[in-house]
């Protein structure tokens, strides 16, 4: 080991958890923030639902639109007369699972394109980097318009649609990464005692390229769920009973002077998750990215 | 830099190729069609409805009609739309002007804002200004747009009456100011999320900028900070925003659609998304396909200008 | 408020001021246009077809009756008024002979077309001949197909056989409007004519300009051969989205809110805005829970039946639709002198409804859904997604089918998908839609309920519940040959009944729209006989 010396940059991400980006983590108040945020909506929606009197389900069609406050309803009713405040959690649940799921499965889809062609190089490379550029060249709106007109709109279905349109960027950043790390001199040294290809992606290259990974999985979890409300804002969306934030934000867009609660519920919900999973990205960029050692 | 031009033309035509072919494919084998609007008229039967797919000629098989669609494009016939019977691009050149006015003062508030926001936030790194910034830029780009288009109407064209509630001009007006009062609104609510895009980007652009070598020996050889600030950071700051800029172009076309339906703008937004929903193909390929071009025109053309910006850059 | 009649107070002064200074020949023509001035309408969709017999929406037509004019037109009460032709061929006045064949329609006199040639019976050979011509692309051709040996016999008599009798013919010439033989007749191709983008009508509004995406504007056309118009010019405004077309009434922008209207939620605020009228308009479109029957589980009346039972339609209208359609039993709209008003009221009774599904055999499995024979009660229920208030509906009925055992499933899809294949090839189970069942004012529904018209299985039609019953095949088939309005008025009385025990669909109620305009404006005067309420701009006037 000795006779190369070992270029490895510091394992960002693999090793992130006893890592200085860790701490360096954990002065950025705003990640913190977000952090705590987030934990805190996620135990509400999982618990939440269970605590509350009333079902998401349970219509009462004469006592609807009963302001925040009343009686056992704490954020008050909707249209149909539902329990806004288990509504919104459920929807929650959803949301954030749609968010987490497509971010999950685009960064898989992004990860294994961008280490094939920053690995291999050569056509294989120009073939995958083509296809992803001409998916950039799509408005995002027309691949998700079109896909959903081909299947239909459960939570699943959504989740995989987000996926299908939001893996490009990961795709080259990953590529962009790889290329730079390949010619290391700690990849050059796996190459040359005969590790495999496979060996080399995925325990050499990968970790390495793990932070950047990171940040743009956790922003996408962000875009993810507002493309979901967008979806739905355009009635493609998670299809009734089963609530969703976007599709709670559309169906109260026509109360919104009547009855605001039920634009400004979900609408607030969207906004904090979001900004919450955005202050945890830009940490974590803060973090895991070294030149931000600089002054 | 001939070749260079040669080889992205290669690259370029063969990328409008890809997503000529993707796009085509999606629109035709999704189920459904164009005919389906008028399968609620009174009295419409299936007789009629197959006598006019066969006159608009949808039922020929899918590569004849792609070929004859990307045929008629080469030699500049881009079809016709299925709605109105114009051609595409004149239908396109119709809506062009709204988008790109709409565009044009939306990155106006957008860049300026952006990048004070950007360059003061940069330069007093953690002050209170700074944190607010990045606050408010995350916020920003989490509230979604359709929401915050519609509370903006509510508040401005409702309850206080100071701006209209839509539409680009009064039909019999369209004087200078007129257009101008229209614009506000969905120009400051399609900027929103720019701002907020930009000033971050400018941040940390700026921060780049300022730990590279050539700032510390420019402060080092004695040049006056605001001098620095100016003839160096900010100028080298801006040359990864041209690329930005660039590759923001696809995204001006999604943006601009849900500002477009709140506020109803006649643009190319809405022209896509009604063109989607009546699966007039001919546009939607023909929008599609003027945004691709677009899309590698713009970072052809960042490329060039970064090239022509930086002179560490060569093209090849 | 103030704000808008300030600027509507404006536009007429300057139409005024404008008047005194146009010549004196000129003004003693627009003096015939007591009043003047425009109207802004706001539809939320887009009138984009100019030409009246190409595939269009009913948006177009709300430009087609203005611009163009049939032989006759039908009136609110559903009594034909002539237009182009002198008087309205039938049966007594000769105009239509007994076995109805031959038919003979004497043409209005000085009519000019907006170019100013006269309209004479070549103009009307032209369009009849047109819908039948196989390289025109016209929309629909059912009568026109029967349509033979048209001849001029002059320039303002024109006469024409019809392969076999179709009562229905009258209602369908209400909407063909006569289109010119001078222009459209003269291009290569009607189908990509410029006139299709500059159309040349005898209406009482000629083509002003179409801003793609925004508006078309019509100006008046001082030389209409009828009453009107009475305003200068009219604008039809595109605004997509119904909450803003609805603040955009609110606020003034548009003077009349056409087209998808009013949400329902919104009466209450609407009525209490200053200097608007609101307008509940009946229309002729039927709402119902529709059934594939050739699905297992509804091939079984009892189900049906059961389903009707559980079918809260006056809770549905009361709290989604807040009490303003009203429920019906029948497919045909109330104002027609064909509907039947006295079947039987199906009562809502979640118990009469589990006692029919018990009795047939349906019993609750492990999970608590019904099965018969191996065939669960469990089905997908699809609209338009993004129909808030369909949307509304089908979970609130969602929950009482639930009560009875019956499991439903919402599957919405967007609307080029749901009414495509998936609804003219029956690919559904069931769907909630509103349809406009007669043609025009006529009761001939064979288009719906013929067993030949059922596209699934090859027919022609859209008789998408795959509803199958000879004596209702044979009934609709004498109804259509018979030009009497009393025997038929017990022709289509037989068919509602029967259609009522067999429920291929289950109808909830008929639609009511929601329509505005600002206090002042006069002859807005929606009419259930045609779709769309901007059909007599011609009478329209500022007070």
């Amino acid at each position: 080991m000795t006779a190369i010396p070992d270029t490895r940059p510091k394992m960002r991400g693999a090793r992130f958890l006893q890592s200085r980006g860790m701490r360096r983590f954990f002065r950025h108040k705003l990640a913190v923030l977000g952090l705590a945020m987030i934990t805190l909506i996620a135990v509400a929606c999982i618990v939440g639902p269970w605590l509350l009197p009333h079902d998401m389900l349970d219509i009462d069609i004469r006592g609807r639109f009963s302001p925040p406050l009343t009686d056992t309803y704490l954020f008050g009713t909707d249209e149909m007369g539902r329990d806004l405040a288990a509504r919104l959690f459920m929807a929650g649940r959803v949301s954030l699972m749609v968010g987490v799921a497509a971010m999950v499965l685009s960064t898989v889809v992004g990860t294994v394109i961008g280490l094939l062609a920053g690995h291999f190089g050569g056509a294989l490379s120009t073939a995958l980097m083509r296809f992803t550029d001409a998916f950039l060249c799509f408005p995002q709106i027309f691949l998700l318009l079109a896909l959903a007109a081909f299947l239909e709109p459960d939570a699943m279905m959504i989740t995989i649609i987000i996926a299908l349109t939001s893996w490009m960027e990961i795709a080259r950043i990953v590529a962009a990464e790889i290329r730079s790390l390949r010619e290391r001199d700690f990849v050059t040294a796996a190459r040359v005692s005969g590790a495999s290809h496979a060996w080399i992606m995925f325990r050499e290259l990968l970790p390495n390229a793990a932070g950047p990974i990171i940040v743009a999985a956790t922003l996408t979890v962000a875009r993810a769920i507002l493309i979901e409300a967008y979806v739905s804002f355009l009635g493609y969306g998670i299809q009734p009973p089963l609530p969703s934030w976007g599709n709670m934000l559309n169906n109260a867009q026509q109360y919104l002077d009547s009855a605001p609660w039920l634009a400004i519920v979900p609408g607030v919900a969207i906004t904090l998750a979001v900004t919450s999973f955005n202050f945890i990205g830009d940490g974590l960029r803060d973090a895991l990215d070294a030149r931000s050692d600089m002054p | 830099m001939a070749t260079f031009l040669l080889r992205r033309l290669g690259h370029s035509l063969l990328l409008l190729v890809l997503v000529s072919i993707i796009g085509f494919a999606l629109l035709n084998l999704a189920p459904g069609g164009p005919l389906s609007q008028f399968a609620l008229s009174p009295g419409m039967t299936q007789a009629d409805l197959d006598r006019i797919a066969e006159q608009m000629g949808l039922n020929r098989p899918l590569p004849v009609q792609y070929l004859d669609w990307a045929g008629g494009l080469f030699f500049g016939d881009w079809g016709a739309s299925f709605r109105d019977g114009r051609s595409v691009l004149s239908v396109i050149s119709g809506h062009l002007f709204a988008t790109l006015l709409l565009m044009a003062a939306s990155t106006i508030i957008s860049v300026g804002l952006g990048t004070l926001v950007g360059v003061l936030g940069a330069t007093r790194r953690y002050s209170l200004f700074d944190q607010l910034a990045t606050v408010g830029a995350m916020v920003a780009l989490s509230i979604p747009t359709f929401w915050f288009g519609l509370v903006a109407i509510y508040v401005f064209a409702l309850e206080l009456g100071w701006l209209p509630a839509g539409n680009m001009y009064t039909i019999g007006d369209q004087s200078l100011g007129d257009y101008a009062i229209h614009l506000i609104l969905p120009s400051v609510v399609l900027a929103l999320v720019n701002v907020a895009i930009w000033s971050r980007y400018m941040r940390s652009a700026m921060l780049d900028v300022i730990g590279q070598d050539f700032v510390r020996t420019a402060r080092a050889k004695g040049l006056r900070s605001q001098r620095v600030l100016w003839r160096h950071i900010i100028r080298n700051a801006l040359i990864p925003m041209i690329t930005l800029a660039g590759l923001q172009l696809p995204t001006l076309l999604s943006g601009a659609l849900v500002t477009e339906t709140v506020f109803t703008w006649p643009g190319m937004g809405r022209l896509f998304l009604d063109s989607l929903n009546y699966n007039d193909y001919p546009v939607v390929m023909g929008i599609l396909m003027f945004t691709a071009i677009l899309v590698l025109l713009g970072n052809l053309a960042a490329d060039i200008l970064v090239a022509a910006v930086d002179p560490r850059v060569r093209l090849e | 408020m103030i704000g808008n009649l300030t600027r509507r107070g404006m536009l007429k002064t300057g139409a005024a001021g404008l008047t005194m200074m146009i010549s004196s020949g000129a003004a003693q023509r627009l003096s015939a246009q007591d009043g003047g001035g425009q109207v802004t309408i706001g539809f939320s969709q887009e009138p984009t077809v100019m030409n009246p017999h190409l595939p269009h929406i009913e948006v177009d037509e709300g430009i087609h009756f203005n611009l163009f004019d049939p032989l006759f037109t039908i009136r609110t009460d559903g009594s034909f008024q002539p237009a182009l032709a002198r008087e309205v061929p039938t049966v007594e006045n000769g105009g239509i002979s007994e076995d109805g064949l031959s038919w003979r329609v004497l043409l209005r006199e000085g009519v000019t077309w907006h170019d100013g040639t006269p309209f004479t019976a070549e103009d009307v050979k032209f369009t009849l001949e047109l819908q039948a011509d196989p390289a025109f692309n016209a929309m629909r051709r059912t009568g026109h197909e029967l349509v033979r040996n048209v001849q001029v016999v002059n320039d303002h008599e024109i006469t024409w056989e019809m392969e076999s009798p179709f009562a229905p013919y009258p209602s369908i010439l209400a909407w063909t409007f006569i289109v010119p033989a001078h222009i459209l007749g003269e291009a290569d191709d009607p189908n990509t004519a410029p006139f299709n983008n500059s159309p040349v009508g005898t209406g009482a509004f000629q083509f002003g300009e179409r801003v793609a995406g925004n508006y078309v504007m019509l100006e008046a056309y001082p030389d209409y051969w009828g009453e009107g118009p009475h305003l200068d010019r009219a604008i039809w405004r595109y605004i997509p989205d119904m909450t803003v077309l609805y603040t955009q009434f609110r606020t003034g922008d548009i003077d009349v809110i056409g087209l998808q209207g009013i949400p329902f939620d919104r009466l209450d605020q609407a009525e209490g805005l200053d200097d608007r009228e609101i307008v509940i308009a009946p229309a002729a479109t039927v709402e119902s829970f529709t059934f594939n029957m050739e699905r297992p589980q509804f091939k079984d009346p009892a189900v049906r039946q059961a389903l009707y039972h559980a079918l809260d339609k006056q809770t549905i209208i009361d709290a989604i639709y807040y009490g303003i359609p009203k429920p019906t039993e029948t497919f045909l709209p109330l104002q027609s002198p064909y509907a039947k008003t006295d079947l039987e009221t199906v009562e809502y009774s979640l118990d009469r409804a589990r006692e029919i599904l018990d009795e047939a055999g349906w019993v609750p499995g492990d999970d608590g859904i019904r099965v018969k024979d191996g065939v669960r009660l469990a089905f997908t229920n699809s609209t338009t997604a993004g129909n808030s208030v369909r949307e509304q509906t089908q979970q609130f009925v969602q929950q009482d089918f639930a009560d009875i055992g019956v499991e439903m499933t919402i599957s919405n899809l967007p609307p080029a998908v749901m009414w495509g294949e998936y609804w003219m090839q029956s690919q559904f189970d069931s769907v909630i839609v509103g349809i406009n069942f007669p043609t025009g004012a006529d009761p001939d529904v064979s288009n719906y309920l013929h067993s030949s018209s059922i596209s699934a299985q090859g027919g022609a039609g859209q008789n998408t519940w795959q509803y199958s019953n000879p004596r209702v095949d044979e009934l609709l088939e004498e109804g259509g040959r018979l030009f009497v309005t009393d025997e038929r008025k017990a022709i289509y009385d037989e068919v509602q009944q029967i259609v009522h025990d067999d429920l291929p669909f289950l109808p909830m109620f008929q639609y009511m729209n929601l329509r505005g305009h600002k206090t002042g404006l006069e002859g807005f005067d929606p009419n259930v006989n045609v779709r769309i309420e901007t059909w007599n701009v011609a009478e329209w006037r500022w007070a």
